[in-house]
């Protein structure tokens, strides 16, 4: 990575914390690598109030605090609207990530965009509790039988449902890692240690599960391209907990009863890398590394495949190699090598069917500029 | 290590900086963008795109993409549709981005600093009069983005030039001082020329101007000349339902809209000819400027 880029992206996550006090030209590269990795709501959220902030660099923090302020609304809005639903249930309900940051309030949820709405039920009440949801007006989306399969028994999740003319989809859970993945486990713990939210009709995991949580979605639940605001939430959610005594101890403990070590490992390791989270190096040397070749290949690929390369170019052949390595690494935690074959190979065929068949004239959104 | 030579548009509102190593598209922007002064000496913009060409090996011939923050948001366009995937994918992102405004789907139009207002759904005929009302004398401020402050109440120039589609391509080009880019045929809209303001409205390009009249046209093939007024509320609904970011701007944009809707006269206009249309408008504005 060339020193200046580097520099920015320091400039960058130290931006999402604190404000920064630098020129209108360092400003328009911080603002582009901030779009690239969705943390512009972060760095408004972080720089309001900062009078150093030329005045067209802040018209787009305004602009970006506003979609922030849009989105949590929205956010809070269908929580309330799945709350009324769900109110009565004799089970627990659990919001995940976004949703839960966004009930617990405070700094967490500050300029944080979430795509969806994520939540957790105990396996036994997942169908109808997806039931309810669409007697109540929520739809799925349409799938054909293959997909709905891969849903029903491979994935630990629904298909997205979404109320008709809302924004935000709602992904229904009954465990945060796939069932057929390496780190599959029963999430009946997750649900023994959740904490009520009070005045709400939701429960949140408990401090230390939210932070694995964080580290698994992270690491074990996504190709990694650009997921740097990941270790951003992962930093966040540490210096918030690690003031409460004992934190770090009973966060090393959940991991190995939870079998999560590893993803653990991998979020504290960037996280006290790029952002210098406090106590990670400790937590680190008491969890125990990978081995070598697995630690190698993350330690090269994640900075490439995570961090922004330099948005006035197209990825460089690094980069795109990193993320490849990382989307074959994630179906690969997935599911096993015979399930996945046919499974790729369907998604491949399908990609290239409807490649051939789109007239050249139609262009299409593919991507979050 | 490499740098980029960007071009920096500035439309008033907002910077856009392009680079391209397309010479006919270099040239389409240097005749559609012609008449700019010197870049700012800061170097801020607001949008930063690079138009590279594809593979050279496509199927369906040579492409060209919008690459956008090291990623290409859209589907790419024919290579030599370069400034049409330009002007839709630029105006995409100022979109996204100018949220620090009310953004109106509107053409705005100035007789000094006195704006006329044209909100409108695609299709009603907004650019062809907005260019119409231009070239009777109107000072050009935008054909597709009405930007408003919402702490001021002013409405900003962003000076892009018009796109105009199939035959609204001929009507306007037919009107004496019109100034027309290449025509783009077939492309996802249909033939598309882009229209260039005139020289004196990209001077002005940063005055502002306060919001006198709001007019909502819709234009119906040989329908008789029929004008509406509108009650502040209702003026109010359909600014908000004629905005880009109205629902994302949220208290915001209610104010501003309100604000807006309470401060302008405003009417429906139904016409079937621009020239009664535009005669009609001057009527409507007479006493503001």
């Amino acid at each position: 990575m060339r020193p200046q880029l580097r520099a920015e992206l320091e400039l960058l996550l130290r931006g999402t914390r604190e404000p920064l006090c630098i020129d209108t030209a360092q400003w328009d590269r911080v603002l582009r690598l901030a779009r690239m990795t969705g943390l512009h709501g972060r760095l408004a959220a972080a720089n309001e109030g900062n009078h150093s902030v030329p005045e067209p660099v802040r018209r787009h923090l305004v602009s970006a605090s506003r979609i922030a302020a849009f989105n949590a609304r929205m956010l809070l809005g269908e929580l309330d609207a799945l709350a009324s639903v769900l109110r009565d249930a004799a089970f627990p309900v659990i919001a995940l990530k976004g949703g839960a940051y966004a009930l617990q309030g405070g700094r967490m949820a500050n300029g944080r965009f979430a795509s969806d709405v994520d939540l957790l039920v105990p396996n036994a009440h997942l169908r109808p509790v997806e039931q309810r949801l669409r007697a109540a007006g929520w739809v799925a989306a349409p799938l054909d039988a293959y997909d709905e399969r891969y849903y029903r028994d491979w994935s630990h999740e629904t298909p997205p449902m979404r109320f008709p003319g809302r924004v935000l989809e709602l992904d229904l859970h009954h465990a945060i890692t796939p069932v057929t993945g390496t780190l599959g486990f029963d999430a009946r713990p997750l649900f023994d240690a959740s904490v009520p939210v009070p005045g709400s009709a939701f429960r949140v995991l408990s401090p230390e599960d939210q932070v694995l949580h964080a580290c698994v979605h992270c690491f074990h639940d996504g190709d990694l391209a650009l997921r740097v605001r990941e270790i951003v939430d992962i930093d966040a959610l540490l210096r918030c907990f690690l003031r409460r005594e004992g934190f770090a101890e009973r966060l090393v403990a959940r991991a190995g009863q939870l079998g999560l070590r590893r993803p653990l490992w991998y979020g504290l390791r960037f996280a006290g890398a790029w952002l210098g989270t406090p106590t990670a190096q400790g937590m680190l040397e008491r969890i125990g590394s990978p081995g070598a070749i697995s630690r190698r290949l993350m330690e090269w690929s994640a900075p490439h495949a995570m961090l922004p390369s330099d948005p006035d170019f197209p990825p460089p052949t690094a980069v795109r190699l990193a993320r490849t390595a990382m989307l074959a690494r994630y179906h690969r935690l997935r599911m096993p090598l015979p399930m996945l074959v046919p499974h790729l190979a369907r998604k491949t065929a399908l990609r290239m069917r409807a490649r051939l068949l789109r007239p050249a004239e139609e262009p299409s959104r593919k991507g979050q500029p | 290590m490499r740098t980029v030579d960007y071009r920096l548009l500035d439309l008033g509102a907002a910077r856009i900086a392009v680079t391209s190593q397309i010479p006919a598209f270099q040239a389409q922007l240097d005749f559609i963008y012609g008449h700019r002064d010197e870049a700012p000496v800061d170097g801020f913009a607001d949008v930063r795109v690079a138009l590279r060409p594809g593979s050279r090996w496509h199927v369906w011939g040579r492409q060209v993409d919008l690459w956008s923050e090291g990623l290409r948001p859209f589907e790419p366009y024919p290579l030599h549709s370069a400034l049409p995937l330009f002007e839709w994918g630029s105006n995409w992102l100022l979109a996204q981005r100018l949220n620090a405004y009310l953004l109106l789907h509107a053409g705005v139009l100035a007789r000094g600093d006195h704006a006329l207002i044209l909100p409108a759904a695609p299709g009603s005929g907004k650019s062809t009069l907005t260019c119409a009302l231009h070239l009777a004398g109107w000072r050009f401020l935008s054909d597709e983005f009405g930007v408003v402050d919402p702490e001021s109440g002013h409405v900003h120039p962003l000076l892009k030039p018009a796109a105009l589609k199939n035959r609204s391509i001929d009507v306007i080009g037919s009107l004496p001082g019109t100034v027309l880019g290449p025509i783009f045929p077939k492309t996802r809209k249909g033939d598309v020329s882009h229209f260039v303001p005139s020289k004196a409205s990209v001077a002005d390009r940063h005055r502002t101007a306060t919001p006198r009249l709001v007019i909502f046209p819709r234009f119906r093939d040989g329908a008789p000349l029929r004008s509406t007024p509108l009650s502040t509320a209702e003026t109010a609904m359909r600014l908000g339902l004629n905005s880009f970011n109205y629902r994302s701007l949220g208290p915001v944009g209610f104010h501003a809209v309100a604000r807006l809707a309470r401060s302008v006269k405003a009417c429906e206009l139904e016409y079937g000819d621009l020239g009664a249309a535009i005669d009609h408008i001057e009527h409507l504005f007479v006493g503001f400027a």
